[in-house]
């Protein structure tokens, strides 16, 4: 045990000296001159303090970020939404713009710099059709582009060496976990995945497999999938401590999501990336209550997640980034609802923020696209790159293909 | 035909091997293809009672509560009954082409609601037209109460125009991504303006409600309705295409052959009729390349149905199906959204894998899968699995081994694989299977079942 620490406790230093050279260094962008040792002790795993994790929150159908990040001081709001916008409650964060009255719960992270809003998110030529746009999140892609993989595929591709490195709860993976070569995990329930797993049967087909004609078409595949759930499951039950979370969280399926999320992270797994979803917020009609109801979900469950990992010291490590593919129109439709709007805010949740707050204002509600949308500002593969580079100390290269500068809210 | 490509045709044309393809009684091509068309040349309406709604209407729901509260509660128990229904209807009815072009289409306009009336209604529209006149089909489909409901094309209207549906109808009913713009959206939004429906799940035009302006879309300019907007589309033959690919893909292989899709557009765009058009591609030579012979990963609905036909069981309690569905990650007449389910490599990943490869055991043996290498171990993993379970199974089934053995009687158990396995083994499995003693028909179905070369078709 003591091995492991120390090893774990050089390559740190290790690492925190490469990285100071690399930012004084007139060579920064090239890894040439890391001498090899270095790098071979960064694919050790590291499964100690200082192990950075990403949680990734999709809120899916489409939020309307202008009724959760409200500008109570603005008049165009009030007259495009005679209906819909949100007048009572509102709790408010600076003189411009404030939480929905549901949001209660996450004021305390943003009082304590522990929450940076990123305004006016997107990405040029914007889609307004849902799977589209998400597939267009998920791989980073352009509008006009398609790439097969995620990003976080990607990173798993370069950085990734086995299926768990990056989980996801729920039954079926997301784009976004796709590599080229490699996928992260899928499951809502990790002890039955491993029950399952552990059948004898499977053993002898996975003894027997030879793989030398199955690397590309579709029973192949199957077969890669089945021998690396088996090891995967192994690693997650044998590792999983049950008895850790004394957090008491809300009764909803996202809560759980992030339960289990907390679960992983407070038993020390060697996952990087954890991928989560609320869905239901493609609110063409009715959206009052539909995105309250949501938004009481999301704000419960991530309040009683970051306490969660508070009591065991694991926020400082956590990063969370919440995103939803679009946002929805400025002026509501007759059905007391939103369309599909185009760009968005995001949230970013941890501890160590260089910019915590408000990122940015909010872009103007005067100057909208053709669609009356709002127009974007920050592309969100920025967003992804700071993180990559930034959070999980890796170069973007590779992972996100377009050309951004990094920004500085970690 | 060899029994290799009437496989291919049943599993492809219909949900997996038929009685009739073992007792061998027609493998000329013509014949077979005829009889596949024959069999479906009418449809027969799925029924579930739902009288329970005759006599009731809105304002009913909206003054009493508690009724309201009730109606809920059964309409929800109602549309399990009908997901039990279409599912013993692809099982055992023998118009196996409508039911799987029915299924087709579900995924393709697809659409979700909870009303029993409407959801049957509408999965009765896709059945009465799945072989039918595509022009004739989309039409009535922009006119189900269910659509209108799930498109908001009933919010759509002159005032304010909602281009859900508009949007929709291109990206994914006919034309594809990149084929029109958000300019089309806005003005054939408003062509669709008054479109709305009765509570009974009838067309309701409403006059008031719609826009007679002018309309420019695709580069016309004119006083259009929905109707003239679906046909100006259907004139382009990337709709045809559009279609052609996706029947591709989902009938024939996942990976597109353009060449193919190219024919298959040719004939469809001349009057777009679905029925051509599948005849076509059934009796084309490359329909039965080696290539798209077992290339394609079951969906769920395929894996469940197709297994049922080789040993037939049933669901002891209802909620059972449902679970099971939910399990493997397609819920019927629950789309996670308006495209559908992906398909292919997408219904495949570590959690469903296993699910997929324990489920035949699961489901007819008890959760063991024999292996005669590992018998002890077995053993063990079979009590200690009943023991975490409370000796309870997750799901309660009633196979009928009786009947697989009746059906399968002319069938050696060496040869059992030819059935019911489509397409290549991998190497390593191959000499794995040679390990197995084979010595019961039933065990080594369940064997064969349990193999990743299972989940393809």
């Amino acid at each position: 045990m003591c091995a492991v620490n120390v090893f774990a406790r050089i390559s740190n230093v290790l690492n925190m000296e490469r990285r100071k050279f690399l930012k004084n260094s007139a060579l920064a962008s090239s890894l040439l001159l890391v001498p090899n040792f270095v790098k071979a002790l960064e694919t050790q795993p590291l499964n100690t303090l200082g192990y950075k994790r990403l949680v990734i929150i999709q809120l899916s159908g489409g939020n309307d970020g202008l009724n959760t990040i409200i500008p109570h001081n603005n008049e165009i709001y009030y007259n495009a939404r005679p209906r819909l916008a949100i007048t009572q409650n509102i709790i408010k964060l600076n003189d411009d713009l404030g939480f929905h009255p549901s949001m209660a719960p996450l004021r305390a992270l943003f009082d304590n710099g522990e929450m940076s809003i990123i305004n006016n998110v997107g990405y040029p030529n914007p889609v307004r059709s849902h799977f589209r746009s998400m597939d267009i999140w998920q791989t980073a892609s352009h509008a006009n582009e398609y790439l097969q993989s995620g990003w976080l595929g990607r990173y798993l591709d370069e950085h990734g060496n086995q299926p768990y490195n990056a989980i996801e709860i729920d039954n079926q993976l997301s784009l976004a976990m796709k590599g080229e070569h490699f996928n992260g995990i899928a499951t809502n329930n990790h002890n039955v995945l491993y029950k399952t797993s552990k059948n004898p049967f499977f053993k002898g087909l996975s003894d027997h497999f030879d793989d030398k004609h199955l690397s590309e078409h579709n029973l192949g595949y199957l077969y890669r999938t089945m021998i690396d759930a088996r090891s995967s499951a192994k690693y997650i039950y044998e590792n999983t401590k049950v008895s850790l979370s004394q957090q008491e969280y809300p009764q909803n399926a996202f809560a759980k999501q992030l339960k289990n999320v907390a679960q992983f992270i407070n038993s020390g797994l060697e996952t990087k990336v954890f991928y989560t979803a609320l869905s239901g917020f493609d609110t063409h009609a009715n959206q009052l209550n539909t995105q309250k109801r949501l938004l009481t979900q999301y704000s419960d469950s991530i309040s009683a997640f970051v306490k969660d990992l508070k009591r065991n010291n694991t926020f400082k490590d956590t990063l969370i980034l919440t995103f939803s593919e679009f946002g929805r129109r400025v002026k509501q439709n007759a059905a007391n609802g939103t369309d599909h709007g185009a760009a968005n805010n995001i949230f970013v949740i941890g501890k160590k923020l260089k910019k915590a707050g408000f990122y940015n204002k909010l872009a103007s509600l005067s100057d909208l696209d053709d669609n009356g949308d709002i127009k974007y500002e920050v592309d969100f593969r920025a967003v992804y790159k700071t993180i990559l580079n930034n959070w999980m100390n890796v170069s973007s290269e590779g992972i996100i293909m377009s050309k951004h500068n990094s920004l500085d809210f970690i | 035909m060899t029994l290799e490509e009437i496989k291919h045709l049943h599993w492809r044309a219909g949900f997996g091997i038929q009685e009739e393809v073992l007792s061998n009684k027609s493998f000329n091509k013509k014949q077979v293809i005829d009889a596949l068309f024959d069999d479906s040349a009418s449809a027969l309406a799925l029924n579930v009672d739902v009288s329970y709604l005759d006599g009731i209407n809105l304002s009913d729901i909206k003054t009493n509560p508690s009724l309201a509260k009730k109606l809920r509660e059964k309409n929800r128990k109602k549309a399990l009954d009908i997901n039990i229904a279409w599912m013993e209807r692809m099982t055992y009815s023998k118009d196996t082409l409508r039911e799987r072009m029915t299924l087709f289409w579900a995924n393709h306009f697809v659409c979700q609601d909870k009303n029993p009336k409407h959801i049957l209604q509408y999965n009765n529209t896709l059945r009465s037209h799945a072989l039918g006149d595509f022009r004739t089909f989309i039409k009535a489909i922009s006119k189900e109460a269910a659509m209108l409901k799930y498109l908001n094309g009933k919010q759509n209207r002159k005032r304010k125009p909602n281009e859900n549906f508009a949007r929709e109808l291109m990206e994914l009913f006919t034309l594809g991504e990149g084929f029109y713009t958000e300019l089309d959206i806005k003005e054939s939004a408003r062509a669709f303006t008054g479109y709305n429906h009765n509570f009974e799940g009838s067309f309701v035009f409403m006059k008031l409600q719609h826009d007679y302006g002018f309309k420019t879309f695709l580069n016309r300019t004119g006083r259009f309705n929905g109707e003239d907007i679906i046909d100006i589309i259907l004139e382009n033959k990337q709709c045809a295409r559009f279609i052609s690919d996706k029947i591709y893909r989902y009938f024939v292989n996942p990976k597109p052959n353009i060449t193919h899709i190219e024919a298959m557009t040719e004939v469809f765009y001349k009057d777009y009729n679905i029925e051509e058009l599948m005849r076509f591609v059934f009796t084309s030579d490359w329909f039965y390349f080696k290539e798209n012979i077992g290339a394609k990963i079951k969906s769920p609905i395929e894996l469940l149905v197709g297994m049922t036909k080789t040993v037939p069981f049933k669901f002891e309690r209802k909620k059972d199906v449902a679970g099971i569905q939910k399990l493997l990650g397609q819920m019927l007449l629950k789309p996670p959204n308006v495209a559908g389910w992906k398909g292919d490599k997408a219904w495949i990943d570590a959690s469903t894998i296993m699910i997929r490869l324990r489920l035949p055991s699961m489901l007819l043996n008890n959760a063991v899968i024999p292996v005669d290498e590992y018998g002890a171990f077995n053993e063990r993993f079979k009590s200690r699995f009943f023991k975490k379970n409370n000796g309870k199974l997750p799901f309660k089934i009633l196979p009928d081994w009786d009947m697989f053995l009746k059906n399968f009687q002319s069938v050696k158990t060496i040869d059992l694989a030819d059935i019911i396995i489509q397409g290549k083994f991998s190497k390593g499995t191959k000499a794995f299977l040679d390990t197995l003693k084979k010595a019961s028909k039933r065990d080594y179905c369940v064997q064969l079942m349990s193999l990743p070369e299972y989940q393809m078709c």
